[in-house]
């Protein structure tokens, strides 16, 4: 078993050093990131006038999935996995929308930290229903799924209630140029004002410790079951940012859960988060779900039938889970 | 050497990906038109597939129509909104599609309006102002169905309520339909509630629901079944279990209409199916022509939303020589048996039931 963890950009060394091994530490996100290059360039290719417009649009569609792959990735980093993930995010989105629907704007701000609450309270009992009962994660949070499916009926029984307009002009139509989608900015300042800070505090390095040897992280002193449930509350409030950002999207609440579960781990494989846990970050998974939408939108401009589509999109996933154990097979080797 | 072959393998699948699309690509309309087809949900549901086909056999027999591009996945309002925006960045003239929510999709309706597309809902309305709405009066369809069935039972009995799927704007207009038959019927009794079930339009619901419902010995207690299109499998259950039938109605699914004629096969069985045709698809793209051509629509003053072309729904029981005429004449060939059996709409569309079975559109 690997006992390596993937530490903070703390390495001490020539500056050259730091370079090249920042770069290989973090080689399967420049090559996503390339390939989305590679992407765009393709896209333009077989649409000559996809332009701002398109890009905005990509942003919009990205991003619940983008901040449910996120969720996932804590999840998965801490060596588990959260299948109510796509259940929190229509439970947190219905109270959302039916709280704000005819109040006030003021009362929306209210509301949008009363939902993110509840995002942490959801993943806290994830949690701690893991740690107290020792049930695996993944009996425990495809139970949850349920649940929480369940109470966004009660909560609303057919899609209804409302959005603050501000809630839905956060996200909408661009700043600056039409270039720079408003959806794009906040998902990075989101992104950035959270995991940022603790990324880089010891919770963030026991994250990372408990996913790539618990043992090992027991025995240098660290909580392995309240990193887990830190991990599974991260994981919660994502999806609830996730839910509010489908509330601002479509103006309404829908009880129903999305395909939002498995796309996000779809989104985690496809961008380097081990799903034995402790190594990937959130760059990656983000950067996977624009290549996932990305080849959607590009199969809809070739006119390709959907369903090979849908075919297509999980062939790409194999094929990439292939390439990653491959990897890891010359890396090990 | 393993390398090199790799290489040589990844070579010929980009290479031969590239032919493909710059096979595919340049398809540039010369003053013809580019339709983008949204359908949200029910892949694999006979109707929504029947509405996709009737899109696709209309852009051919149009001859106005030199490429559809056809988005047809199950999907939430937020993918929906995805799907049309990715529609308006292919450049098309017009977007028909069948709505997941009547109000969710209007900031993609509106960024569409803008970039001069013209946009039509099929099947249900949405609220955006500046998009046509043509779709089949839900409100009629449950109605006609319900009135003929309480009229059956001498307006006293005990009838079971099969609904469609919570929330969809047809399912909540039918529900109104339904009350209002049932307010001129006060002696009549809905199980379980008056909010009915919900089958989803899903057969495997629905079969596990009537069959849960024989299982209980609820179904001896009712003297009726009113289904919201989901009516061969509530057939095949009764069948199955060796119960006598109660009167069903349904809609003008080609199964259900075969049961209704075949009284060998199901001896006993009265009904009676109202049309919900899934030609709103072909017809959405007959309206698209028509606006981009600049025609002169009629609307309906009456409807919820401005822009509205409603389909008035039909009743043909088992009960009648006329009837029986009626539900003879609407059988189609070659038709899937859980399609609906109501391919053309008069006026709106002109393709053949051939090429509405066929199923191919431009360049297919």
């Amino acid at each position: 078993m690997s006992t390596t963890v993937d530490a903070p950009d703390t390495m001490i060394s020539r500056p050259r050093g730091a370079l090249v091994s920042a770069m290989r530490r973090n080689a399967w996100t420049l090559g996503l990131i390339g390939i989305l290059a590679l992407l765009l360039v393709f896209t333009k290719i077989i649409q000559p006038t996809y332009g701002a417009r398109g890009i905005q649009g990509l942003a919009v569609s990205v991003l619940p999935l983008a901040l449910a792959a996120v969720a996932q990735a804590f999840a998965v980093i801490a060596r588990g996995i959260d299948l109510s993930i796509g259940s929190m995010m229509a439970l947190t989105s219905v109270v959302a929308a039916a709280l704000m629907e005819d109040r006030s704007e003021g009362f929306a701000i209210l509301v949008v930290f009363g939902v993110l609450l509840l995002g942490l309270l959801l993943g806290a009992v994830n949690g701690s229903l893991i740690v107290v009962t020792r049930v695996p994660d993944i009996v425990v949070t495809l139970a949850m799924l349920f649940v929480w499916a369940g109470c966004a009926l009660l909560v609303l029984k057919t899609p209804g209630g409302g959005s603050a307009e501000w809630l839905r002009d956060l996200t909408g139509g661009s700043i600056i140029g039409p270039w720079i989608p408003k959806a794009a900015v906040v998902l990075g300042l989101v992104v950035a004002a959270i995991w940022l800070p603790i990324r880089r505090s010891r919770l963030g390095l026991s994250l990372y410790a408990i996913g790539s040897a618990p043992l090992a992280a027991y025995r240098s002193g660290i909580s392995v079951n309240r990193t887990k449930i830190f991990a599974y509350m991260l994981t919660g409030l994502f999806s609830a940012l996730a839910g509010l950002s489908l509330t601002a999207s479509t103006g309404i609440g829908i009880p129903v859960p999305g395909p939002y579960t498995l796309m996000s781990v779809a989104a985690v494989v496809l961008g380097g988060v081990s799903l034995a846990g402790g190594r990937g970050g959130i760059f990656g998974p983000i950067i996977a779900v624009v290549i996932l939408s990305l080849l959607r939108t590009d199969m809809t401009f070739m006119n390709l039938n959907t369903n090979l589509a849908t075919v297509a999109q999980g062939l790409i996933l194999v094929g990439v889970v292939m390439i990653g154990s491959l990897m890891q097979l010359r890396r090990d080797r | 050497m393993l390398k090199n072959a790799w290489f040589k393998k990844f070579a010929t699948i980009v290479a031969i990906a590239m032919l493909a699309v710059s096979c595919g690509g340049d398809s540039d309309s010369d003053g013809n038109y580019h339709i983008g087809y949204s359908n949200g949900g029910g892949v694999g549901n006979g109707f929504r597939e029947e509405q996709v086909c009737t899109a696709k056999a209309e852009a051919l027999a149009s001859g106005e129509i030199t490429q559809l591009t056809t988005i047809h996945r199950n999907t939430d309002a937020a993918g929906q909104l995805s799907d049309i925006r990715d529609l308006i960045a292919a450049d098309v003239d017009a977007i028909v599609f069948n709505p997941n929510d009547p109000d969710a999709l209007n900031p993609a309706l509106e960024e569409a309006n803008e970039a001069g597309i013209r946009t039509i809902s099929v099947d249900a309305f949405v609220t955006n102002e500046d998009t046509y709405n043509l779709y089949n009066n839900q409100i009629d369809y449950a109605y006609l169905g319900a009135a003929w069935l309480f009229d059956q039972l001498g307006g006293e009995g005990v009838v079971y309520y099969m609904r469609g799927f919570a929330g969809h704007p047809a399912d909540t207009d039918r529900h109104t339909g339904f009350l209002k038959a049932l307010d001129e019927n006060p002696d009549i009794e809905v199980v379980p509630t008056i909010e009915g079930v919900h089958t989803g339009w899903d057969p495997a619901t629905t079969t596990g629901l009537i069959n849960d419902f024989i299982a209980s010995g609820q179904y001896d207690g009712i003297d009726g079944i009113w289904t919201s299109g989901m009516d061969s499998q509530v057939v095949d259950a009764i069948q199955q279990a060796n119960l006598d039938f109660v009167p069903i109605v349904g809609a003008d699914l080609g199964a259900f209409v075969a049961q209704l004629l075949d009284t060998g096969g199901y001896p006993g069985l009265e009904g009676a199916a109202v049309t919900n045709t899934a030609a709103v698809g072909g017809a959405g793209v007959g309206l698209a022509i028509a606006l981009l051509n600049g025609d002169d629509v009629d609307t309906a003053d009456d409807a919820l939303q401005p822009n509205t072309v409603l389909l008035v729904p039909v009743l043909a029981e088992n009960t009648s020589d006329d009837g029986i005429e009626l539900l003879e004449s609407w059988q189609v060939d070659g038709l899937d048996p859980l399609w609906p059996l109501g391919l053309q709409i008069e006026g709106w569309t002109t393709y053949t039931p051939e090429q509405a079975v066929a199923c191919a559109g431009p360049g297919e």
